[in-house]
């Protein structure tokens, strides 16, 4: 007998929710992450539900709720299971028309689907759609498939498997060798490997020692833990029983944003199920291991991703960094030995314990296994969340994945690792994605935002959006990091408003290395990465920002004129009609003029003109024009 | 807002941020690096408010405002000090001033300290005095959540979390009550209010409007969408409507990239916003004072069943 207690209720359960699936003809699985409910999942649920009623198919089809199912761009979406038909973008007015269709006719419904960007031809099926062909699940592997709310869907996915083998057939050697022989390194943004992590915080001897799950994801640009947390909330449980048991921790904390009140939804009723199913508490599978979990809720400071700041905050002080050593693995939480490890990286801990070390590694690279979960956002196509294996290409991931740049523009540069990441531009855009590759970028890895620019980006205000946020959030703690990140806004600010020096380039990287290499903690020395990797890449924009007062993306608008081509306008309004400042005169038909005192370059001509007739040229542009 | 503001501190860049930020706000300010030049100052022009720095070289902060108040015990005083100790708040405290920031600030914070400072002189000089403005059934149901968390370890951000969701923001004194009730020093429950973005200590509007600051909303315009926000209510960011019905917040990252971009108006998302999204998103809340919307409003009284 591996689990006395819980076996009949796992059992039961189990059985319970795959018949529960099975006295259905079908079952739409309706996503319910945080972007579906925005584009009005809530209201295709009733007005589903309704119409299934209407014509008397409540008691054959069923709709459940899902977790984010990644593909927000096109949200509502939904899959219809066992026929396993994609919809996307559904809206109330077409729910009587589908369920016609689809589930009394039987004929899946065309209008509803994805199509393909060139020919136009409907695809019926998920794994057929590129945004979802090139991916492989593993952290997101029961997104769409389950229920959050209820743990019995999370079982007949073989869920808590894991834990009951990590409890009663292994030793916490076993378990922390797995982990280390899997190769998995933390996915919060540094990749220090896991097991390495587990086994310093083993060996300290303590009566007290703490399991920390770190779900305070503040990089803007990022949303995997968010999405986590509300798919799949007991893969992050499970996660951090098997780490408890290794590390021999009998309490835990799941830290949480406030800001995701859906996720800390979620994860509480996840915990008080658990708590009734005997899967926390005391006598965890009978196997005398006992553990404890709690939520704590951030208030906001992006500094407490950082693991001290961050194990501070759970103290209720402010949430400030301190140096290391000593490291949280001996001194932690309330200077207890303390392992934190990230959302993403924990829901992925069940699947190697039940898989092994060797069927992880099978993914991805020497240095960088298994897979990683992306963000991917800004000016692509397919805007959602990915999973892919680790060396996957930039390209891939770009292009086929995301499906190209909105608009057919220029692909310009793609973010990564948000305030502590870079610009990695164009000519790099064939790097495989792995640990080391994104570093020698001068980019890094990060948590696992990627948001994509085009020609429309000017990368000068980029950094600057991005020192904006640190210099914001820097805790006020080390001076580097307090006053150089200030220094190196105003200077940026300085440059978007017209008012850099040739000199100016120089002491910007000068100073940026400083800060790396004096400040306390990783928000600090990562902060200057956006100017840095900017200024690498991007030289030519900030030369061009200082010497010719020219933004060439008309984003800022000290240094841009924005004129009408008069051989190409075709004098059709459009821009007359968007402008906020009513700045645009000239007849129908024949060609238009901006009144260049009055125009507040805000760009709305330039994005709604048809016809590319909106030239953007330097400031100095405006006094050369004669009315 | 407007009066006239004297800053004083030996760090020229605390001088060039105070003056940055108060002056965006409307004051007029001036500067002074030390406590001499600051007395020599005071005693030539009159300032509705003097904000000081405590630990300076030759004359302090505790010096300079003793000196201060027995030309002028009028004289509205706020301390700025990166050692908020106890004692010498206290001091600070018994010599008159009206508040404290804890360096290091943000700009939220300096403005709201600067502003409370001014009420409270217009409001002495008016003869009011500020009186307890709270139901005592809210009072009684912190008091009751103090006492569910006192014994717990690291309860102070639950307390003020769950306390700023009863009275809906962290004013002085509640935040006094709750270190009095926790046995927490004030100035320790004040600089948690301070760090975490997610406390205010200003009232917040009926319904709260956040805008998303993420990478991904900046790469897709969300600047225009503030600016728009901003003008229909004729508030600024971190402002309350004049018929107190929302007030506008922005946020670091929903967590909502997809939507991009998104803001979040109590707990409803609004994604792939234009302009006029936003502003439409508005009128399902409230009525706006400014835009004539007609329409809306008896869609949202005629559900009844």
């Amino acid at each position: 007998m591996r689990y006395k207690r819980d076996e009949r209720y796992k059992r039961n359960e189990r059985y319970n929710a795959i018949n529960a699936m099975n006295n259905f003809r079908a079952n739409i699985m309706l996503c319910a992450g945080t972007g579906c409910v925005a584009s009005g999942a809530t209201n295709v649920k009733s007005v589903l539900e309704d119409e299934l009623k209407k014509k008397g198919l409540e008691d054959e089809i069923k709709v459940v709720l899902t977790g984010c199912n990644g593909y927000c761009a096109k949200g509502p979406v939904m899959s219809v299971y066992p026929d396993d038909i994609f919809y996307q973008s559904v809206t109330t007015e077409e729910i009587p028309k589908l369920v016609e269709e689809h589930f009394l006719k039987g004929r899946p419904y065309e209008k509803l689907m994805f199509k393909e960007p060139e020919k136009k031809s409907a695809v019926p099926l998920m794994k057929d759609i590129p945004f979802f062909k090139y991916q492989v699940l593993r952290v997101l592997r029961n997104k769409g498939l389950i229920d959050p709310e209820k743990i019995e869907e999370y079982i007949a996915r073989d869920g808590y498997q894991a834990a009951a083998k990590a409890l009663t057939q292994m030793t916490p050697e076993d378990v922390i060798n797995v982990i280390k022989d899997s190769g998995i390194r933390g996915r919060g943004g540094a990749g220090f490997p896991t097991g390495m992590k587990w086994e310093f915080c083993s060996k300290v001897r303590s009566d007290v020692k703490f399991m920390l799950c770190n779900g305070d994801e503040g990089d803007p640009g990022a949303f995997m833990d968010r999405s986590v947390m509300e798919a799949d909330p007991h893969a992050v449980i499970e996660g951090m029983i098997i780490g408890a048991r290794a590390i021999g921790s009998h309490n835990g904390y799941i830290y949480v944003r406030a800001e995701y009140p859906l996720a800390v939804k979620r994860l509480q009723l996840a915990i008080d199920q658990c708590y009734e199913a005997g899967l926390l508490g005391k006598n965890i599978f009978d196997s005398g291991f006992d553990f404890d979990l709690e939520i704590y809720q951030g208030a906001g400071a992006f500094v407490c991703g950082e693991e001290t700041a961050l194990m501070r905050s759970i103290e209720g002080k402010r949430g400030m960094p301190r140096p290391r050593p000593p490291f949280p693995a001996h001194k932690g939480l309330w200077d207890k030995p303390s392992v934190l490890n990230n959302v993403e990286t924990l829901a992925q801990i069940p699947l190697i314990i039940m898989n092994g070390a060797d069927w992880y590694k099978s993914l991805g690279t020497e240095k960088s296994t298994g897979t990683k979960v992306f963000a991917l956002t800004g000016a692509v196509n397919n805007i959602g969340l990915i999973e892919v294996p680790m060396g996957t290409p930039l390209k891939t991931i770009i292009f086929d994945i995301g499906g190209g740049i909105k608009k057919g523009r220029k692909f310009k540069a793609v973010q990564m690792g948000g305030p502590s990441g870079g610009c990695i531009p164009e000519s790099l855009i064939d790097i495989p994605v792995t640990y080391e590759d994104v570093v020698k970028t001068g980019a890094i890895m990060g948590s696992g935002g990627m948001v994509v620019m085009d020609d429309n980006n000017c990368m000068v205000s980029t950094a600057k959006f991005f020192l904006e946020f640190t210099a914001d959030e820097s805790c006020g703690k080390c001076v580097p990091c307090r006053v150089g990140t200030r220094i190196l806004l105003d200077m940026l600010i300085d440059i978007t408003e017209g008012r850099g020096k040739e000199s100016d380039i120089e002491p910007l990287e000068d100073l940026g290395r400083d800060i790396i290499a004096a400040s306390l903690c990783g928000l600090g020395q990562t902060a200057p990465n956006p100017i840095l990797t900017t200024i690498r890449y991007f030289k030519d924009e900030y030369e061009s920002h200082i010497k010719d007062k020219w933004c060439k993306a008309g984003v800022c608008r000290s240094l841009c004129t924005f004129m009408i081509d008069e051989k190409t306008c075709t004098g059709c309004g459009a821009c007359m009609r968007a402008c906020p400042a009513k700045a645009i005169t000239g007849e129908k038909k024949k060609p238009h003029n901006i009144m260049q005192e009055v125009c507040v370059r805000c760009r709305s001509c330039y994005e709604t003109c048809k016809f590319n007739s909106i030239r953007i040229l330097p400031a100095s542009a405006r006094e050369k024009v004669i009315w | 807002m407007s009066g006239s503001v004297l800053v004083v501190d030996d760090e020229l860049v605390v001088i060039k941020s105070c003056e940055r930020i108060l002056t965006a706000e409307g004051y007029n300010v001036d500067s002074a690096s030390g406590g001499a030049e600051a007395l020599r100052k005071t005693e030539k022009t009159s300032y509705d408010l003097v904000l000081t720095d405590l630990k300076m070289p030759g004359m302090d902060g505790l010096t300079l405002i003793k000196l201060i108040k027995r030309a002028n015990p009028a004289q509205g005083i706020v301390v700025i000090t990166g050692y908020p100790t106890q004692e010498t708040i206290k001091e600070a405290l018994e010599m008159g001033i009206i508040d404290y920031v804890p360096k290091p600030f943000t700009p939220a914070v300096l403005t709201d300290v600067t502003r409370r400072a001014f009420q409270w002189i217009k409001g002495t000089v008016g003869g009011e005095k500020p009186k307890d403005e709270f139901p005592p059934a809210m009072i009684a149901e912190l008091d009751r959540v103090i006492r569910e968390y006192k014994n717990k370890p690291g309860c102070a951000i639950p307390v003020l979390q769950r306390a700023q969701e009863i009275v809906g923001y962290l004013p002085p004194l509640i935040q006094k009550r709750i270190a009095k009730g926790l046995n927490i020093s004030p100035a320790e429950i004040h600089s948690i209010v301070s760090f975490y973005s997610f406390f205010t200590m200003k009232p917040r509007g009926d319904h709260t409007v956040r805008v998303c600051l993420g990478t991904a909303c900046y790469v897709k315009g969300i600047e225009t969408i503030i600016a728009k926000l901003k003008d229909t209510l004729m508030i600024d960011v971190g402002g309350i409507t004049a018929d107190k019905k929302f007030s506008l917040e922005t946020v670091r990252c929903l967590g909502a990239c997809g939507l991009a971009p998104v803001m979040v108006i109590d707990h409803d998302t609004y994604g792939s916003l234009t302009q006029k999204k936003a502003v439409d998103a508005l009128g399902n809340y409230a009525s706006l004072q400014t835009a004539e919307m007609s329409e809306g409003d008896e869609s949202a009284a005629g559900k009844g069943d």
